[in-house]
Formats: structure tokens, C-alpha cells, sequence
């Protein structure tokens, strides 16, 4: 299985996330983000089906492949820096 | 054997943090008050002269661990970011209500389970308001509500409350006159500088370390089947028991004492004590975490976090001044006021920040 994880600037993104993969029959759940990672919002999004940068709004803040218990960055919604 | 080494970073944070507890009581601090939050806020803004009330006014130096304490833990896991514009004027509301539920039940969270662990039942129905506050909060998350996304900021605003803090620490080991220091009264019971200052860098350090949350555990259970950080709660409460039982069983002091009379700064009004505590979970989940995890979050570089506990400081300071928080006599006519406009203007920010999912 292909797992990948969202990550969330606000838990509103990862609920809209969550019911656009839904809506596409992927097996997604929300849960809480895995410590080793760092986001702005404590809930995640699993799913399997492969990550379309089109599904990216402006509340999502990366997303990781799993790989091996660890994880690997495959997108980060690039925003402008301060 | 994998999932309990998941969750023994966070079972140890809640042990250290009711051992803690056990022993500032030891060092001098209140009974039942070895960690409050709310409590700690309320005596900063009174030794600052934002309020008067002379019995709780001390630069609580636990404040000022916990703040540079995450700031030093998320700077060493390079997770020092500074982020924040999430509404911070709604936040800064937000936090004075949570602090007016707060001073009507007389704890935060951390202090509601400290005064449980030590057999007041009063916070019993603290914990029934608590968690029915966190209940209400995950509906409106649920339906969609948000305070928008975060932006990135200068490191000198995320390094800014970590010079304040620096400041408070001065101030207080310096003690200059100006300042207001409680001669009696729980604001004049304090364990040394030095041993509140290491208890909360300890604290501080690994409650970043863990997302240690007291509102965060009961959401998650309630909201995503997730009980990782409940055990860190769970684990607080035995820490705070056991101790407790050690502490009667030495006669180094009053140990477990089970009942709802006589409970050090406690009041025996339980429907208000529930409400106090169903504020002070809903404007948590809202906010996305409880009081001492706001100060975690603002040492690790989130200024919406820093903005929600100067809107604690200030709700603090009105507490007192217009005799809104409770006392061991009960809560006042003008806390009930507050406490049920407090419920009303939290429900209206939920409302009015709910979208479309």
C-alpha cells in the first residue's frame, strides 16, 4: 500500500481533504500528525491513492510518502517567506 | 510492545509533571497548586499591578520555564518556527474567557486534575464541565470552523516572548519595589526561584517535546478514536494519587484528603464549577490547545499562541479587579455573569467562524 500523510495549516483543511479523497474512493482517515512530524495543525490526513498537486488548497501544508517507518517529504505548499 | 513505546514519552511527561507538582507543594508552593497555569498568569498580572488583589501577586518563575524551556527544545529539534496572523484579536478574546472560566472553577486543566489527584471532589465535576466543554468545541470543529491559516514571521516575533520572559526572570530575582509581592495568601507561597525555574524548563522542555495537551487528549478520543495523548493525562492523575498517598503516609502533609469541604483554594458550587471548566474546554479546542499548551506553543515560535496568553494575562487582571474570580467562600455574582457572557460570546465566535466544509 502506498500511504502517503497531509499535513495542515487548520483542521478545516484536513476535514475538506479528507472528504475530497473520500469522495474519490480512497480509503482516507483523519488522525493525529505522527510526532516526527512538524505542522501548524494536529490533524493528518492518510490515504493511499497518489498525491494530484490540483487537490492542494491553501490550508495544506506538505505531504509525505511513508517509507520504511520513516517519512519523505513529496510536497510542500509554498507559501512566501517573512 | 511498539504501541507502548509510542506513548511513553508523553506517560513520562505526565509523571514528571504530577511528581513536580507533589514536590513545589513541598518547596512552598500552594496546596494543590504545584502547577496552575491560570493560577501562575493571575499572580504575574497582579505582581505587574495589573490588578490589586494582594493575596496573588508574584512573578511565578514555573511561567517563565515553561516559556524558554519549549523554546529551547524546539530550537535544538530545529522546529523553532515562527508562524502566526491566525486571527489574533479573536485569539486574544478567546484567552480572557478561558481565564474567566478558569479563575471561576480556581485552576487550569493541569491544576483541575492536581486538585482530583489529591481527593477534591469538587474537581470532579470540574472534569464533567471540561470534558462537555471540549465536546461542544469538536462539533464546531467538525462543521468547519477555523480561525484561518498561519503565515511566517520574523524570528524576532516568534523571540519576542522569550525576551519578555528573560525580563520576568530579572524581576524577580532582582524583587525591585515597585513590583507587588503577596506578603500573604497563596501568592506568598512559592517554592525558591531557582527550583521553579528548573521545574518549569523541565516541563517546558518536554510537554514540546510531546504536544503534551490536557484539552488535546479528551478531543482526540472524542474526535478521531486517538488516545495517545489522554494516556499523558492518565498518567498526571496517578503521578499526582500516588504522590499524594506518599506524601499522607510520610505526614509531610495532607496527603489525600477525599471530599468536597475544606479543599484548599476550592469552592464546593458544583454547577459552577462545571461551567467554569465547560469555558474553559470550549475556548480550548477553539484555540487548539489548553492553557499550559499555549505557553508551550508560544515558546516554540507561535505568536497566535503568545497573543492567546497575553488575552489570559488581561482576562486575568479583570477577573480580579472587578470581582469575577471565585474564592474558597464560592464564586461571586459577577463571576456568573461572566462566566455565562463568556459562553454566549464563544458560541458567537464559533459561530460566525464556522464555513463550509
Amino acid at each position: 500500500m502506498n500511504e502517503q500523510i497531509a499535513t495542515f495549516h487548520t483542521h478545516l483543511g484536513a476535514i475538506r481533504f479528507h472528504k475530497l479523497l473520500k469522495e474519490l474512493g480512497d480509503p482516507a482517515v483523519m488522525m493525529p500528525v505522527p510526532r516526527k512530524l512538524s505542522a501548524s495543525c494536529g490533524t493528518c490526513v492518510k490515504f493511499s491513492r497518489p498525491f494530484e498537486e490540483g487537490w492542494a488548497d491553501e490550508d495544506l501544508e506538505g505531504v509525505y510518502a511513508v517509507k520504511d517507518g520513516g517519512f519523505e517529504q513529496i510536497f510542500f505548499n509554498d507559501e512566501e517567506e517573512a | 510492545m511498539k504501541r507502548v513505546r509510542e506513548h511513553l514519552p508523553i506517560i513520562l511527561t505526565g509523571l514528571v509533571v504530577g511528581v513536580l507538582s507533589i514536590l513545589l507543594v513541598q518547596w512552598g508552593n500552594p496546596a494543590n497548586m504545584g502547577f496552575c497555569i491560570a493560577c501562575f498568569l493571575r499572580d504575574i498580572a497582579g505582581a505587574l499591578g495589573m490588578h490589586r488583589a494582594e493575596a496573588v501577586q508574584y512573578i511565578r518563575p514555573e511561567i517563565i520555564g515553561l516559556v524558554l524551556g519549549s523554546m529551547v527544545m524546539a530550537m535544538v529539534n530545529k522546529e523553532f518556527k515562527v508562524r502566526g496572523g491566525s486571527s489574533p484579536v479573536t485569539r486574544f478574546i478567546l484567552g480572557g474567557f478561558m481565564m474567566v472560566g478558569a479563575l471561576m472553577f480556581l485552576g487550569c486543566p493541569v491544576r483541575m486534575v492536581i486538585r482530583l489527584g489529591g481527593g477534591d471532589l469538587n474537581a470532579a465535576f470540574g472534569l464533567a464541565g471540561f470534558a462537555l466543554g471540549i465536546f461542544v468545541g469538536t462539533m464546531f470543529l467538525k462543521k468547519g470552523f477555523t480561525l484561518k491559516k498561519s503565515y511566517s514571521q520574523t524570528k524576532a516575533e516568534g523571540l519576542a516572548i522569550g525576551v519578555v520572559n528573560v525580563g520576568l526572570l530579572v524581576l524577580v530575582v532582582t524583587a525591585p519595589a515597585f513590583l507587588f509581592f503577596s506578603k500573604e495568601g497563596p501568592g506568598s507561597m512559592h517554592a525558591p526561584v531557582i527550583v521553579s525555574l528548573l521545574a518549569g524548563l523541565v516541563v517546558g522542555a518536554l510537554a514540546q517535546k510531546t504536544r503534551f495537551c490536557m484539552a488535546g487528549g479528551i478531543r482526540d478520543a472524542i474526535m478521531l478514536k486517538d488516545f495517545h495523548l489522554l494516556t499523558g493525562f492518565v498518567a498526571l492523575l496517578a503521578a499526582i494519587l500516588v504522590g499524594n498517598l506518599i506524601v499522607g503516609g510520610f505526614g509531610l502533609g495532607q496527603g489525600l484528603k477525599v471530599g468536597f469541604e475544606g479543599q484548599p483554594i476550592a469552592h464546593t458550587d458544583g454547577l459552577w464549577n462545571a461551567l467554569g471548566m465547560v469555558l474553559v474546554g470550549f475556548t480550548a479546542v477553539l484555540l487548539g490547545g489548553c492553557p499550559m499548551r499555549q505557553l508551550v506553543l508560544s515558546g516554540s515560535g507561535n505568536s497566535d499562541s503568545t497573543v492567546t496568553v497575553l488575552g489570559m494575562v488581561t482576562g486575568a487582571a479583570i477577573c480580579h479587579n472587578f470581582g469575577l474570580a471565585s474564592s474558597g467562600a464560592g464564586p461571586t455574582g459577577a463571576g456568573k455573569i461572566a462566566v455565562a457572557v463568556g459562553l454566549v460570546v464563544v458560541t458567537v465566535i464559533g459561530l460566525v467562524n464556522t464555513k463550509k466544509v
